[in-house]
């Protein structure tokens, strides 16, 4: 019962933040989205995953913030109240295959043990994978610097 | 597997968001939430295999995800600077009526 409450919740918070016309208002909900995402996670004991997700979510809302009030278009009207009705229906709507089509049965994560082993057993390709964002950074900064420095010298 | 069915869900509805919306900032939350996706089926599978696997790859996605927004945040700046507006739209108006004018000159 918790979960389809839950599952609700993410999935009219994900088609406001996407749908309303004010951006802070967007940010606003998506910051109910990273809520109900860590409180689903904590409902199947991954308790990790939802700290990293609060983590990273606190972080990037804060960008969100800053940058929609900032660089964001102010709209001409506001978000009539009809409107967000019709956008809360849809997420209803939209929840009600989460809900009915599950299959439950798991039977959680055991999160204090077998995380850190997990995260020891596959160090090697964590690293590498990470090595291999960074990398991707890199080239991608280059790529930006050798471009401005070919235009610099026309 | 509660998650399969949200997760897709939640895809769904960033993928079309990411198509239809005209705000840059709303592109990037349509990415941020095609990234929770991906996130809830990190998750699950943990969950359907009794280990802390998936927790322990959630930290590269993580990760990844972070890089993700610095790069489209940085991409949103300088086009909001450029062009004086997050409107996908209004941007590609200006482009299309500066290459008429270097075309009339």
């Amino acid at each position: 019962m918790i979960f389809e409450i839950l599952a609700v919740g993410l999935i009219i918070s994900a088609v406001l933040a996407l749908f309303l016309e004010d951006v802070i208002y967007s940010v606003a909900a998506l910051a109910g989205t990273f809520f109900f995402v860590a409180l689903i996670f904590v409902e199947y004991n991954a308790i990790f995953a939802a700290i990293f997700t609060v983590a990273a979510g606190v972080g990037t809302l804060a960008v969100l913030f800053l940058s929609g009030e900032m660089l964001g278009d102010k709209p001409a009207k506001k978000t009539s109240p009809k409107r967000i009705g019709t956008l809360i229906g849809t997420g209803v709507v939209l929840s009600l295959p989460a809900i009915f089509f599950s299959v439950s049965g798991s039977g959680g994560v055991d999160s204090n043990l077998i995380f850190g082993d997990a995260l020891w057993n596959v160090r090697g390709l964590d690293v590498v994978l990470q090595g291999l964002v960074i990398l991707t950074i890199a080239l991608g900064i280059a790529v930006v610097l050798y471009e401005k420095k070919r235009k610099g010298g026309q | 597997m509660d998650f399969v069915i949200l997760s897709l869900v939640m895809m769904v509805i960033g993928i079309y968001g990411l198509l239809t919306n005209r705000q840059l900032i709303k592109v990037f939350i349509s990415v941020e939430l095609i990234a929770i996706a991906a996130t809830l089926n990190f998750v699950m599978l943990a969950s359907a295999m009794g280990v802390g696997l998936g927790q322990a790859f959630l930290i590269l996605a993580f990760s990844t995800d972070t890089a993700i927004s610095g790069v489209i945040l940085a991409l949103l700046v300088v086009v909001s600077k450029k062009y004086g507006t997050s409107d996908i739209g209004k941007i590609l108006q200006t482009i299309k009526d500066k290459d008429e004018s270097e075309v009339e000159a």
